[in-house]
Order: structure tokens, then C-alpha cells, then sequence
């Protein structure tokens, strides 16, 4: 039988000795009162290590002292009797203090573990940020506002499915309501241009970080249009314009092809620098049509004109992306600004125009491209698609690149655009073909750009477009629901309005209610055994 | 005195290949083995390595053929190890499994097994884990599981033991604290100390001094000073940090200069740092070492410095102490517990503060105010594998009922009315039992859903168990003869009776 304190009683150089350890607060022999042990919140008592049921937790212990007397009874025959123990052997040989130390040969067993220092370092939810629950309810409006766009286009296949509503009424509207989208934006966007000639023409000072401010919707304003730059350089080309109608036939003819037009939509938000703003300048100022089109067109445009100058320059430029970008900046900045903003709408229109005939053409085919598939399943697999487009749309707000390492937005946009196709695969005519196809592109493609626009632009606009969207979307559904036609139907649709704007408020503060009421569960724990997380200021000095 | 036991221990991590971990085995096997108890290690097989192989000292290694999949652990097919650890448990007539490693599944596996079979278990663990990232909450469900029902673990320092509880929602009376160490033979200074550790090791410790103190080594104010870096470059093992602080420290101290050694994914970042800074005379890197080479790395050195974002406990630190170094460590993990503070100088996990602190270390080192040279003693008498092994005795003593179990836990005779309703649940002195019904109860509590999984896992295992028990009886099994035990141990208590 070898006593535990037998084995450690080799002595301990006095070197040893003299660290310079702060005294401890408490030794073991102290009676813990549970008072002062749950004294801060942010440390963990022992207690809390044990799970209700397994392994058996041994009350007695810890609990010794709990404010009753009997406690500090036992306290003292526990003592008592370990004075009886030490008493048998020397008198120096008095317990220590035990320390959280390992090269300190200790009188205590191994498994000894000290009330006062166990799990001091522990911290909980040290960095929570608690919700507050109106700027989560504005924040959810942004969501709100997507679900009723998707809920608006399933409302206008069901009318047109029914042949209720007429097809081109829809798209005639849809197309209005763009074209108008499209001329505030481009008001939006002399403002800001006279706005920023205003502030100053120090020379163009890119930040990295081309996030949602501002600052930053400006300095995409000022960046002169690369289309101009292109044409120059790339006169010789066949119309590249052919090459973007190819590609998006293929859109509207296979679902998968949807992707590559739409991969490059987003593939230029990842571009950081020049070529992106160039491309937003081009979707801003498309028409309806031509804005999902256009980003990808314009950004490779801009990317070969890159290459173009890069080669034109190689020998005196080392190569380096940004110098490269300056040199382009300086090329592009020669066509005035006037000049080249009549010279985007123009070639948003020409865009828009093409768009629509493509489509056009397209038609026929979209239309009996399904018709060897069940109608289940299209419901079935649209349902699914359009689940995937609101669960993985971009709904950040921000415009800067490398927010996503994977590319959710373009995932969101195809997804629309495949359930678009397969459900307007399902429509009998051409016309109604056509029109829920170009009706698609507008709700998915265009209208989430022109929404985070009005939403950085002001926040009353934004609230407008939310209501305007529940309102649309409520009264859809209930008119789509009703049996009625006719003046019936309208008081459906009335009902519906009163209907969405109800659950989409109860939603909304029910929502944001619930995951401030989640907060509560909230239990991180940090404490030394987490890797630590280095400070490092010279960094950015050879970093870059 | 206390019995001698059959002891197996299981981990996915053992020679042939390197690391800490798989000499921390072996050489608690080999002083368990000098204390008389009989130790064979289970293991997976390694290329080249099939079978049963003996080591030195008569340590007998079963290679389990397995499937690894990632860094030499193996798949964690829960059942399929049973059969064949069954019948190497009953061929050595094994009392005590003794797992190790949080990321061998080898290990959790042989836990349960072993409980099912009706053994008693010991789990160490080595390493750290946080709580937040989605691999940890489940490797800590997983640990939850398998130490559910486990008779003692033994962690390798106080955070160590701090991180399993919480991660495992264990009582914290039935894990130890035992560290590592080192074999202070390997890491002995260049000099001085050579002599007076033989005349130690034949003499007696007290006499180590006899000789009077080994002769300091003085430092000129113009000297070179040699700092020793000696870490695999990693994220985790603070390379940023140290390729941060390099530039700096070189440039506000003149006569110093590193020496690096060690591979990984970072070394590009430190190569590009000393390219950048033009430091190529006084930073030399020395790619991978082997373990051997490390002694003779740092005996080249003044400082050690250790810039690790966490660590259970860093025996290279123990080693360098060893080697005569002066230590500048990040105060992260376990590392603060390890040495005293006159042999390191602590810092923050910050760019500044490392530089601080390797100045002020420099600074110390040139006023000659260390005593480097007394460290290798000091070391020696603070961590030794015999220690190690004798604690873990202990702790086999404490399962297996040899100690009882109020002073296994430390209990005293007011708790004992407490303490009694809890031991119904343990069973006997301080054991816990083995019923099926009880370890169920145990399993239950770890989760809504993972616990009735778990309780389904083990009575699967329970019923797997007793088909092979009709279906490969125990008395078929040969009981394979022992390795002859040694006798140390009476003279060892001798030897502690006359101190």
C-alpha cells in the first residue's frame, strides 16, 4: 500500500519553492461556501462538470458547507482527522497548498482536484452580442421581401396556368414595372455621379473593401464604362453580342446552360477590382432584359481588355494585377462621362432587345421540352428548386467580393431560372411560354439587384418595396385561391392583403421573438485549452 | 503489497512511428514492466510491422490488422474489433485496458469492449479540444460515449484534466493529473553536467553536488546568443508568430541568431521572411530532425523559444530545460504548468509581447543572472518515467480495489454517509459495476438521441459478446506463458525506505 502522500514526499529543493506564484486564495481546507463560489456567473463551479446521470455524481463533496451547519460540522471532523493523520507523521510535513502546477512534487493524490482553482479560467459566452428586436425585424424584411417575390411568380404561372390572367398582361407590367425600375435607377445614378463631382475630383482611390456603403456605390459610379475600352479594342472581333445571345439561348433551352450565364453574373462580383464596377455601371444602367446578360458580357470584355494592355505593356510592368488596373484606369478615363453613359443605354437596350427576340425564338422549343414528364413531377421538382432559391439566395446586402467562398447567389439564380423553364415547359402556347420565361428573368435576375440597390439607397424606399411585395403577394394568393372571378375575386384579393400582411408581421416578430428566446441556450465555453489567438501587427508589413 | 497486473495498452499510435504519444506508451510500459507488472500493447499494423513482435524488456506488441484511413487512425468500425481483442484479452489473461489518445478509435473501441468483457479501464488523454467547431462537438460527443463508462482517466495536465471533464462530463475526483517526462539520459547539456549526472545516477542524488556545482557558463556582453526553435510548422504550433517576431528580435538585439528546425505547411512563410529581411546568416533552418537529433539541435542554443497556440503539455519545453536552454514560452494550454519560472519567461500569444519577452530573456541571459546549468538536474529530479509509472499504479491500484476506495478518492469519514448512497451505484470499493442494466443508466445520460443510440451500441456489443462466448469458448483460447517478471520492486521499496 503505498499512501499517496508517500509517494511525493521526496524533498522539494528549496529553489523550488520561491516561485513567485500568487498565494492562493482559498486552500482546500477552507470551508467552500456556495455563496461565494457562484459568486461570478462567468466561472463554472465543479458542480456544473457532472451530467445528471452518468457518471454518478457523490453529493457531499462539493456541497460540504451549503449553508447549513451540519456542513461545517463535517468540515471540522474532516480536519480534525486529517490533523490526526498528518499528526503521525512530522509536524513539518503539514499539507501545502495545492497548486495547478506539475514539476511541484505535491502532497496531494493525483486525482485531487482543488475547489478554488478547478476551472477558473472558464469563461462563458465571453463575446455573445445580444439581439435587440427591432433591428432584427428590419433585418428580416429583406427575407420577407424575397418569399414574396417568388410567392408573386407562382401566383402569375398559377393565373396564367388557369388562363385567368392573360400572359401578356403580366409581362407587359412586369416589363413596365422594370423599365421604370430601371430609369430610377439611372437617376439614382446621376445623383450620385453629380454627388461625387461635387465631393471632389481628387484622383480615384479604390478601397479593397467595396462593401455596401456608400462610399463605395460611388466609386462604382465614377469608374468610367469599360464597354467603350472594348469596343476600341476588340473591333475586329465578330459582334461579341452574338456570342452572349449563344449563351443565352442556351439558358433559356436547358436548365443546366443557365448556369454558365449565370456563373459569370456572379463570377464578376468575385472579380475585385475595376472589372466588376464596370460591369455593375452596365447592370445598372440595362434595361429590364439585358442586365442579366450584360454583367457577364461586360466583365469579360474587360478582363480580355486587361490582358490586352497587360500584353501591350508586359515589358515595362512586372506583371502585377493592380498596376495593370491602373494603367486600364488611366486608358479608360478618357471617354467622357456623358458620352459613355448614353453609349451603356444604348447598349442596354440593344441588350434588352436581343433578349426578347431570342426568346421569342426560343419558345417552341421550351414549350415541349417536358412533355414527356409528368406534371407531378415538374410541381414536385419546381417546389424544390424554388426552395433551393430562397434558402441559398445572397440576402447579405454587401456587394464586396469574397464574401462567399462558394458561390450561393449564382446557385439561388439558377435554381429560379430552371424552375422557371420547367414550369413554363408546362404552359400550352408559345406566347404564354414567352411571357412566363421573360417575366422569370425579370423577378429573379434583375429585381433582387434593383432591391438591394433601394435598400442602400434609403431605407424608406425599402420599406415601401416590403409592403408593396407583401400587399402584391397576399392579395395573388388570395385571388389565385378564390374560385370566384370577376368582382369576387377582388374581394379575395382584399382578403389575401389583409391575410399576408398579418402572418408576415406575426412572422416577422415571431421570428425575431423566438431567436432572441433561443439566445438563452446559448452556452459557449472558452477557456485555456482553446488555441489562442495570435496578435500579429507587422504582418501586413511584408504580407503585402 | 499491492498485486501485480496484466496490463494492455491500446492505441492506433505506436512505433513504428514517432511522436509523443508513442514514446509516452513505451516507456510507461517498459517502468510499469520494472515494477513486475505485465504489459503487452495493442496496436494496429504498420507497413512492414504484422503480428506479434517483442521489444525490448519483453514488451509484447500485437499489430491488429486494420484498415487506416486517416493519419494512422484507424476506420471506427465500433464492433468489428471484438473478436479478436477478445481473444488476445483472454490469451494474456488481461485485468486493466488502458486506452490512450482522444482520436485513436482503437482506443474507445478496446474501452467498451473491455467493460462489456468485464475489465477494468483506463483512458489517458493527450491532447486539447475546443468545444465550438463542428468536429469538436462531435468528437467530444464521441469521447462523451466511450468515457461514459470508463474506471479512471488520467490526463496529462491540470487544463488537460479541466478540457476532458467538461468535454466528457466527467467527476472530476475520478480523472489524475499524471504529466509526462522525459528521459533526462537523452537530453543531457554539452558540458559540466555530464560528469555529476553519471555520479548521481551511482551516488545518490544528494551527491550530485559533490563535485560543487557544475561551472556556470558565462556569457561576454558581445557573444552570440543562439535561439532554438524546434516545432513542426504549423498554424497551431505558432509559426505566424514566430515568423513575425524574428525580424524584430534580430533586429533590436545584434549578436543573436536562430537556429529552426522542423517541416511544415508555414516553412514557406518563414523562408519568404528571411529572404525578405535578408537574414540568411543568422537564421538557419534545418528541416525535419529526427527525435534523436533533437538533443543535439538544442545543446547548440541558449534559448528555447516556443511560440505554440496550445498544448496539453509540451514536453519539448521539459527537453529543452533538460538540454540547459532558457525557455521563452506562450503562456497557452498546459504550458504554464510544466516549469518553474525561473527556467521561462512567459508571454502572451502577441507579436509584442513574444519580442518583450525573448528580450528580456536575452537580456537575463547576458547578465548571466540563469543558472542554465543547474536546469538539467533540477529536470531530472522533477519529471522521470519511473515517477510516471508509479503514479499510474496508483491509479490501477485505485480501480482495482487494492486501495480503498475512500483513499483512492480521498474521502473522510464525514462524507463516508454521503458518499454511501453513491456507492450503490459503484458496486464494490469503489469500482464501478458491471452490469449491463447500470452501464446502460450511464450510457442513457449522454443525450437525448445519442444516448438511446449508445445504449443500443452496447447492448449490440453485449449480445455480440455472448454469442462468441458459445461460439469460441473461453477454454479454447490458449493462455499464452508470461515473459518472466521482474523483481524490482522490493528492492526499489528498500531503496525508498532508506531515504
Amino acid at each position: 500500500m503505498a499512501p499517496p502522500s508517500g509517494l511525493h514526499q521526496s524533498a522539494i529543493p528549496s529553489d523550488f519553492e520561491a516561485g513567485p506564484f500568487p498565494p492562493l486564495v482559498r486552500s482546500s481546507t477552507v470551508p467552500a461556501s456556495l455563496q461565494t463560489h457562484r459568486a461570478d456567473p462567468s466561472h463554472l463551479a465543479p458542480e456544473d462538470a457532472f451530467a445528471p446521470f452518468s457518471p454518478p455524481r457523490r453529493s457531499g463533496l462539493f456541497d460540504v458547507g451549503g449553508g447549513n451547519g451540519s456542513g461545517n460540522e463535517m468540515q471540522r471532523q474532516r480536519r480534525v482527522r486529517r490533523s490526526k493523520e498528518d499528526g503521525s507523521r512530522s509536524r513539518s510535513n503539514r499539507r501545502k497548498r495545492f497548486q495547478k502546477l506539475l514539476w511541484v512534487k505535491q502532497s496531494y493524490p493525483d486525482n485531487y482536484t482543488d475547489q478554488a482553482t478547478f476551472l477558473e479560467n472558464l469563461q462563458r459566452n465571453p463575446r455573445v452580442q445580444p439581439y435587440d428586436f427591432w433591428p432584427l425585424v428590419a433585418d428580416s424584411t429583406v427575407i420577407v421581401q424575397h418569399v414574396c417575390s417568388v410567392i408573386i411568380f407562382i401566383v402569375c404561372f398559377v393565373g396564367i396556368f388557369q388562363e385567368r390572367v392573360s400572359p401578356v398582361s403580366v409581362v407587359g407590367w412586369g416589363s413596365c414595372a422594370t423599365f421604370l425600375g430601371w430609369l430610377l435607377w439611372d437617376f439614382w445614378v446621376e445623383q450620385e455621379t453629380q454627388g461625387a463631382a461635387v465631393d471632389g475630383g481628387g484622383p480615384i482611390r479604390r478601397e479593397r473593401s467595396v462593401s455596401c456603403g456608400r462610399r463605395g456605390y460611388r466609386e462604382r459610379e465614377r469608374e468610367p464604362p469599360p464597354p467603350r475600352r472594348q469596343d476600341s479594342s476588340h473591333l475586329g472581333l465578330p459582334t461579341p453580342h452574338n456570342a452572349s445571345t449563344a449563351s443565352f439561348s442556351s439558358t433559356s433551352n436547358l436548365p443546366s446552360a443557365a448556369s454558365s450565364s449565370t456563373n459569370l453574373l456572379q463570377d464578376h462580383s468575385q472579380q475585385r477590382s475595376f472589372a466588376a464596377a464596370g460591369s455593375y455601371v452596365t447592370t445598372g444602367n440595362g434595361n429590364s432584359t439585358s442586365n442579366l446578360l450584360i454583367p457577364g458580357h461586360a466583365h469579360s470584355r474587360s478582363v480580355s481588355s486587361v490582358h490586352s494592355v497587360a500584353s501591350q505593356t508586359s515589358a515595362a510592368r512586372a506583371g502585377s494585377v493592380v498596376e495593370t488596373e491602373e494603367e486600364f484606369r488611366h486608358r479608360t478615363t478618357q471617354p467622357p462621362q456623358g458620352r459613355g453613359r448614353a453609349f451603356l443605354r444604348l447598349e442596354a437596350i440593344k441588350s434588352a432587345v436581343l433578349i426578347y427576340f431570342t426568346l421569342l425564338g426560343l419558345s417552341p422549343i421550351l414549350k415541349s421540352l417536358t412533355r414527356s414528364t409528368s406534371s407531378d413531377s415538374i410541381w414536385a421538382m419546381s417546389f424544390w428548386l424554388l426552395a433551393i432559391n430562397i434558402f441559398f439566395f445572397d440576402y447579405s446586402g454587401s456587394w464586396g467580393p469574397g464574401i462567399h467562398k462558394f458561390p450561393v447567389g449564382a446557385l439561388s439564380t439558377n435554381a429560379a431560372l430552371m424552375a422557371s423553364t420547367v414550369l413554363a415547359s408546362r404552359l400550352p402556347s408559345t406566347g404564354q411560354v414567352f411571357s412566363l420565361t421573360l417575366f422569370s428573368i425579370e423577378v429573379f435576375g434583375l429585381f433582387p439587384v434593383f432591391r438591394r440597390v433601394a435598400r442602400l439607397r434609403s431605407w424608406r424606399y425599402h420599406v415601401i418595396l416590403t409592403v408593396l411585395l407583401v400587399m402584391g403577394a397576399g392579395g395573388g394568393v388570395g385571388m389565385v385561391l378564390g374560385e370566384q372571378r370577376g368582382w369576387r375575386s377582388w374581394k379575395n384579393g382584399l382578403l389575401g392583403i389583409v391575410v399576408g400582411c398579418l402572418i408576415s408581421a406575426l412572422a416577422m416578430g415571431g421570428c425575431s421573438w423566438w431567436l432572441i428566446g433561443l439566445q438563452k441556450y446559448k452556452n459557449e465555453i472558452y477557456g485555456p485549452w482553446d488555441p489562442a489567438r495570435p496578435i500579429i501587427i507587422s504582418r501586413r508589413h511584408w504580407d503585402e | 503489497m499491492a498485486p501485480a497486473y496484466n496490463i494492455a495498452m491500446v492505441c492506433d499510435f505506436f512505433f513504428p512511428q514517432p511522436g509523443g504519444i508513442e514514446s509516452h506508451i513505451y516507456q510507461l510500459s517498459t517502468k510499469l514492466i520494472d515494477r513486475g507488472h505485465k504489459v503487452i500493447i495493442i496496436t494496429h499494423a504498420y507497413e512492414g510491422r504484422t503480428g506479434v513482435r517483442y521489444l525490448t524488456n519483453g514488451l509484447k506488441v500485437y499489430h491488429v490488422p486494420f484498415m487506416v484511413i486517416y493519419r494512422s487512425a484507424t476506420f471506427p468500425a465500433v464492433l468489428s474489433f471484438f473478436p479478436i481483442f477478445r481473444n488476445i484479452v483472454l490469451r494474456e489473461r488481461i485485468d486493466i485496458v488502458h486506452g490512450h489518445a482522444s482520436l485513436s478509435s482503437l482506443c474507445h473501441e478496446a474501452i467498451l469492449h473491455a467493460r462489456t468483457m468485464g475489465l477494468r479501464t483506463v483512458y489517458t488523454d493527450h491532447s486539447l479540444f475546443g468545444f465550438a467547431d463542428a468536429a469538436s462537438i462531435l468528437a467530444n460527443k464521441l469521447l462523451k460515449f466511450s468515457l461514459s463508462d470508463v474506471d479512471h482517466v488520467i490526463c496529462v495536465s491540470h487544463t488537460c484534466k479541466e478540457n476532458t471533464v467538461l468535454r466528457a462530463s466527467l467527476d472530476p475526483l475520478m480523472v489524475s493529473v499524471i504529466p509526462n517526462a522525459v528521459v533526462a539520459e537523452n537530453f543531457k547539456p554539452l558540458s559540466g553536467p555530464a560528469t555529476s549526472s553519471i555520479s548521481a545516477g551511482a551516488g545518490g542524488q544528494s551527491f550530485g553536488h559533490h563535485h560543487g556545482p557544475p561551472p556556470a557558463r558565462q556569457l561576454g556582453p558581445h557573444d552570440t546568443i543562439t535561439i532554438v526553435v524546434i516545432s513542426r510548422l504549423f498554424y497551431n504550433k505558432g509559426t505566424d508568430l514566430l515568423t513575425a517576431a524574428i525580424p524584430r528580435i534580430l533586429e533590436n538585439h545584434p549578436n543573436t541568431r536562430f537556429i529552426i528546425a522542423g517541416s511544415g505547411p508555414k516553412s514557406i512563410d518563414l523562408e519568404q521572411m528571411i529572404e525578405q529581411n535578408v537574414l540568411q546568416d543568422r537564421v538557419e533552418m534545418l528541416g525535419p530532425i529526427r527525435h534523436e537529433e533533437v538533443r543535439d539541435v538544442m545543446v547548440r542554443g541558449h534559448i528555447y523559444l516556443h511560440p505554440s497556440l496550445t498544448e496539453a503539455f509540451g514536453t519539448v519545453i521539459v527537453e529543452a530545460a533538460s538540454c540547459g536552454l532558457y525557455v521563452v514560452c506562450t503562456q497557452v494550454g498546459g504550458i504554464p504548468e510544466v516549469l518553474p519560472s525561473h527556467m521561462t519567461v512567459f508571454a502572451k500569444p502577441e507579436e509584442d509581447d513574444l519580442v518583450a519577452a525573448t528580450g528580456k530573456a536575452i537580456a537575463a541571459l547576458r547578465a548571466n543572472k540563469v543558472r542554465t546549468e543547474l536546469f538539467h538536474e533540477q529536470v531530472k529530479n522533477m519529471y522521470s518515467w519511473t515517477n510516471v509509472a508509479l503514479r499510474t499504479e496508483r491509479v490501477y491500484n485505485g480501480i482495482s480495489g487494492a486501495i480503498s476506495e475512500a483513499e483512492f478518492y480521498s474521502y473522510d469519514a464525514a462524507s463516508a454517509v454521503a458518499a454511501a448512497s453513491w456507492t450503490a451505484n459503484r458496486g464494490r470499493s469503489g469500482v464501478q459495476s458491471f452490469a449491463l442494466i447500470d452501464r446502460l443508466k450511464r450510457y442513457y445520460g449522454c443525450g437525448i438521441w445519442a444516448g438511446k443510440l449508445f445504449c443500443l451500441v452496447v447492448i449490440v456489443d453485449y449480445l455480440l459478446f455472448l454469442f462468441l462466448e458459445l461460439w469460441y469458448p473461453r477454454d479454447k483460447i490458449d493462455i499464452c506463458p508470461d515473459w518472466p517478471r521482474k523483481k524490482v520492486k522490493q528492492q526499489q521499496q528498500q531503496q525508498r525506505k532508506e531515504s
